[in-house]
């Protein structure tokens, strides 16, 4: 077995190396397929785990401790903080919520802010950064009878006031003193709706802001002992106080948020890295056929010499395993490279600074992806290789194989596709994303192909089309050796996955931007004392303009077992893990809300009296796996409460009506310390008048304004947005460089063109004329194709995957579908440039 | 009787032979497919070549000697009839045991020399000696070269050669297995005169060297007739065989 196999590998080296016509010629565009392809998704992994290795590094001070517990509406008792006083070396206490900032001036503006009310040993850990610089607990200290305050710069933007100014937040008025340059753990806080205002502790009682039943979040950070193993005192934490109902979180759990953020992230970058190596792979086909097209006169030399058929398989198996090895060495170094440099340069700038480094689990990973890809994508063109007949060598021209590869290539070709497939399945984030991608992969790839086929049967079909210079270009589009085929599914799937993305985001955009505010109200309130709630009706009702309030109760609770089963041990799909993650708002209501609609079960009567019972939403039923008669446990304000489930409501969220998840019938949770949330419909005039009366009257409700947070929202994603597009755009230069490689096949066909249309008296711009149509003609045939197939993908994606209204984005789709065009003209033209360049004669002579 | 190396027991022209054939075709006939319908090459070729024997085939173009030489090579599936070459049956064999078979008794010099661009002409030699497991194959390739008069030439490509040089190369590589039998089509159909004699020259010595068998398509009438046998083909098939005048004359 070893001397086939020296023989063979001498035989590639030789026959790649040798000769004058230089080691990559005619591979070039296979390097270059694969380079991108191994670069894009090294890059990403490499990238997606420097963020992971900052979050590792930072995490006790993006915590703010070891460990952090948090408790919503109260505190640890006695018994709790002295059992972490023992256990712990250090102990802070923060106090969160939201509330009104507001200038003395009585006509400015009021703005939402972020209290943070914390110790005299806050930060724990990492530093707070503060301008101008001095010690925390001189900025917060009370001087003359005022407390301090350090606030981000955005409120002094919004509050229109400056360092020096004084701002009153509930009953009480603070002196801003500084401006927080760096929150060491503000990446950790889920909730920021508004800018910060930090205090000290002491000044928090004369707010007056804490009431029972606000929404309040209280945070007991702790630093451990050396030596101290955090599993271990969270576990033995958990077992001393299994009803306390804190949200327990260690270091390594710090910034889920961010954690998901770069999760989902790397989902999305890691399949479009994919996709470069999907569009790349039929590069690396169409670039392995014409090197071995070629070779076609070698293959049947050394045929007729007695090599066998496998011999010359692993001949050129060899050459493309050892070229496919440096460019994916190549691939990897500029991978590594390029997020190592990106995060060295910019990390800074980021809430969390990425940890650079190489970091080899992402770079074996693209590795395997890149030699698997393109072996697989060579298989095919290797395996008719073999078919050459070496009886042409007695004719004038040896002809390249065009039978189909035997069947037990095709088997391994089989087996390259499942590889990869189940590659990226088993390397995927998010299993359910990545079944979907590849399903979707294979179906764009089969709807291009035969999109293809049919421009290529159309071609044929049409007889006699007026013109010469049309009845050439449709020969070419019909012709055996078409670029058709190759162009409309590499350029075609490029341009496929930029449309479906463009479009999924002019519609998502559309959704914040037009269709939200048609329906959003224009307020939420918080935190509505029940003592309030009559005058706070009255109090907005009479403003001019208001219409449509709706009011609510509310309290935070979390999920803690699931029809008697620890939440921790319940296998939970990704789109439902959200009500698990931390407190969820809950309500009680005799009535049934507007928005929503029992699919299951009934409603309570209005007087209903007796065990806890619930309605809960049916999408998160389905998710937890459970139904009517069976049992959610919510741990409210430390008590457990075990209800059964009464309905399943279908709930629309997009309404932006109130509506929560689980709702419970009168008679639970009346006695609970809660507060009231409200919503109000009003037009922009009337906003600022709204914001003014409710803050100064009601002291501790905060306002949200909701076309503003809209308005945040949609800057965000469109931002979002630009980068999406300008990573899937990679795809389309995937796709330029299959075209690329298509054309420089095709070079020699449109000299031999070029210099018989010139012998014939055509003139150059004549000739270059047939070519400009030829390639507008391609372009433009792969632009509507790839358009429609990457509009009915988003059509999919928008109205079944995502529920959301649907509406074509015209602008998007021709946008990106000019751009194909464009790209098809200059690249084909720049190709007929050169052939035009070329003598006659030694061409004519050579035919 | 003489003895070569390759088994062959010398050129005693096909009359009067007494040892194994090194080609026998029975009835053979070569049919293919075309656009136009079937196409019938050869129809119903009955030929004997005694072993060392050397056979010009000549005809008109389109009249099926290429084809024939394919089907003895192994580079075309005779559709029927019989046909041995070198005593092995050729229908029994699949594609790679025909590999294996020229590999191990055939020499082929092509019209185009179908040289491997992107080997030296030393490695071109060597190539299907290595393809046989030769240890030697290099140091026989070089004695191959120095054979045709290349010695100085062995670690040149093709494309830094003469056509004539690429010929010889092609012979050397021919007859470096030492081959029963040698296939040669039009082998000076790309050369010039001067060069074309030169080849032929160095072609019938290596043939009187190693005792191969030689089957050799040409145009040229003048060419043929240094064989010991000349072979016309029309219409696929054989429409004379006979010595050459020439040497029937001596």
């Amino acid at each position: 077995m070893a001397r086939p196999i020296n023989l063979a590998g001498r035989m590639a080296w030789r026959d790649l190396t040798g000769g004058p016509s230089g080691v990559l010629r005619g591979l070039g565009i296979f390097l270059a397929c694969l380079v991108l392809g191994v670069t894009a998704i090294a890059a990403v992994g490499s990238l997606s785990r420097s963020f992971v290795a900052g979050l590792d590094r930072d995490g006790t001070k993006l915590l703010g401790g070891d460990v952090d517990l948090r408790l919503t509406h109260r505190q640890a008792d006695a018994a709790q903080l002295a059992y972490l006083a023992e256990k712990s070396q250090a102990r802070s206490d923060t106090v969160e919520m939201r509330t009104m900032a507001r200038p003395l001036d009585p006509e400015a503006r009021r703005s939402l802010a972020e209290l943070k009310a914390v110790d005299d040993r806050y930060p724990l850990a990492g530093t707070l950064v503060t301008e101008p610089a001095m010690p925390l607990a001189r900025i917060l200290e009370r001087r003359a009878g005022t407390w301090g305050a350090a606030v981000d710069d955005n409120l002094l933007v919004r509050l229109n006031v400056a360092i020096g100014d004084r701002v009153r937040i509930g009953e009480a008025e603070f002196d801003i003193r500084a401006v927080i340059k760096k929150e060491p753990d503000r990446v950790a806080s889920v909730f920021s709706f508004g800018p910060r205002f930090m205090v000290s502790r002491d000044a928090l009682p004369a707010t007056g802001l804490v009431q029972p039943g606000s929404q309040i979040r209280y945070h007991h950070r702790l630093i451990l002992p050396p030596g101290t193993s955090v599993p271990d005192f969270i576990e033995d934490l958990e077992r001393e106080f299994p009803q306390a109902g804190w949200r327990i979180r260690a270091a390594d759990e710090a910034a889920p948020g961010v954690r998901r953020f770069v999760d989902r992230l790397t989902l999305f970058m890691g399949f479009v890295g994919l996709t470069v190596l999907l569009v790349g792979g039929i590069g690396i086909t169409n670039a392995v056929a014409g090197y071995l097209d070629e070779r076609a006169a070698t293959i049947a030399t050394l045929k007729c010499l007695g090599a066998e058929g496998r011999l010359i398989f692993a001949i050129y198996l060899i050459q493309i395993l050892i070229l496919a090895a440096g460019g994916v060495v190549l691939g990897l170094i500029i991978g590594a490279a390029l997020p190592w440099l990106g995060v060295t340069a910019l990390g800074h700038l980021l809430p969390v600074a990425p940890e650079p480094g190489i970091y080899p689990q992402a770079l074996i990973t693209a590795g395997v992806f890149g030699i698997l890809s393109a072996v697989t994508f060579a298989l095919w063109p290797l395996a008719r290789a073999r078919e050459v007949r070496a009886g042409d060598l007695f004719r004038d021209r040896v002809a390249p194989a065009r039978r189909r590869p035997r069947a037990a290539y095709l088997v391994l070709i089989a087996l390259g596709v499942a590889s990869l497939a189940a590659l990226t399945i088993a390397t995927a984030t998010d299993r359910w994303f990545a079944y979907w991608f590849v399903g979707g992969s294979a179906v764009f790839l089969i709807v291009l192909r035969l999109a293809a086929w049919a421009v290529g049967w159309a071609a044929r079909a049409i007889r006699n089309p007026p013109g010469a210079r049309l009845r050439l270009v449709i020969a070419n589009l019909g012709r055996p050796d078409t670029m058709v085929p190759s162009v409309v599914t590499s350029l075609g799937l490029g341009l496929a996955v930029l449309v479906a993305v463009a479009l999924i985001d002019a519609n998502m955009t559309r959704q914040v931007t037009e269709r939200l505010p048609e329906r959003a109200p224009a307020f939420f309130f918080l935190d509505i004392q029940p003592d309030q709630v009559a005058d706070f009706d009255a109090t907005v009702s009479r403003i001019d303009g208001t219409s449509n309030l709706q009011r609510v109760p509310s309290l935070r609770g979390r999920i803690t077992h699931i029809d008697g089963t620890p939440v921790d041990q319940v296998d939970i799909p990704p789109d439902s893990q959200w009500a698990i993650r931390g407190d969820r708002a809950l309500t009680y209501a005799a009535k049934r809300p507007d928005a929503s609609e029992i699919v299951k079960g009934d409603w309570w009567p209005a007087d209903y009296a007796g065990p806890p019972i619930i309605s809960l939403d049916a999408n998160l039923a389905r998710g937890f796996g459970i139904g009517l008669g069976d049992t959610l446990t919510v741990n409210i304000l430390g008590r457990p409460v075990t209800a059964e489930v009464r309905s399943l409501r279908q709930i629309d969220w997009r309404s932006l009506r109130f509506d929560f998840a689980i709702i419970f019938a009168p008679g639970t949770l009346e006695g609970a310390p809660h507060s009231h949330i409200a919503a109000i419909e009003a037009p922009v005039s009337a906003e600022d008048a709204i914001e003014r009366t409710v803050a100064d009257r009601f002291l501790n409700i905060s306002a949200i304004r909701v076309r503003e947070a809209l308005e945040a929202a949609a800057r965000i994603m469109e931002g979002v947005s630009w980068a999406v597009r300008g990573v899937a755009s990679i795809t389309i230069a995937a796709g330029a460089l299959v075209l690329a490689g298509t054309i420089a096949a095709g070079h020699r066909r449109r000299v031999y063109d070029a210099v018989v249309f010139k012998v014939l008296g055509a003139d150059r711009r004549r000739v270059l004329g047939g070519y400009v149509l030829e390639y507008g003609m391609l372009g433009l045939l792969t632009a509507v194709i790839g358009a429609a197939v990457g509009t009915a993908a988003a059509w999919g994606i928008v109205v079944h995957l995502m529920k959301s209204d649907w509406a074509f984005d015209a602008g998007a789709a021709t946008m990106t579908a000019l751009f194909c065009l464009a790209v098809t003209l200059i690249m084909g033209l720049f190709g007929t440039w050169r052939a035009m360049g070329q003598k006659a004669m030694p061409h004519l002579r050579n035919q | 009787m003489d003895a070569y190396p390759n088994g062959n027991t010398g050129p005693k022209g096909h009359r009067g032979m007494t040892t194994a054939p090194a080609v026998r075709t029975g009835d053979l006939h070569l049919t293919l497919e075309s656009e136009a319908g079937e196409v019938n090459i050869l129809r119903g070729i009955d030929l004997t070549v005694a072993a060392g024997e050397t056979v010009g085939i000549v005809g008109p173009s389109g009249s099926g000697k290429t084809s024939l030489l394919m089907v003895l090579g192994g580079l075309e599936q005779a559709t029927g009839g019989d046909i041995e070459v070198a005593g092995q049956d050729l229908t029994t064999l699949d594609e790679d045991g025909l590999a294996r078979f020229r590999r191990d008794n055939l020499g082929i010099v092509f019209q185009d020399f179908h040289l491997i661009p992107t080997m030296t002409a030393m490695e071109n030699v060597a190539v299907a000696l290595e393809f046989a497991g030769r240890d030697d194959a290099f140091d026989r390739a070089a004695e191959q070269l120095k054979a045709v008069g290349l010695g100085h030439r062995m670690g040149h490509y093709p494309g830094q050669l003469s056509g004539g040089e690429q010929q010889r190369v092609a012979l050397a590589r021919a007859f470096a297995g030492t081959p029963k039998v040698l296939l040669a089509d039009e082998p000076t159909g790309n050369l010039d005169e001067h060069t074309s004699e030169q080849i032929i020259e160095l072609l019938f010595g290596m043939h009187d060297r190693l005792g191969t068998t030689l089957l050799l398509v040409t145009h040229q009438r003048s060419l043929a007739e240094r064989c010991g046998r000349m072979l016309t083909i029309r219409d696929g098939l054989v429409a004379g065989d006979q010595a050459p005048l020439r040497q029937a004359g001596d």
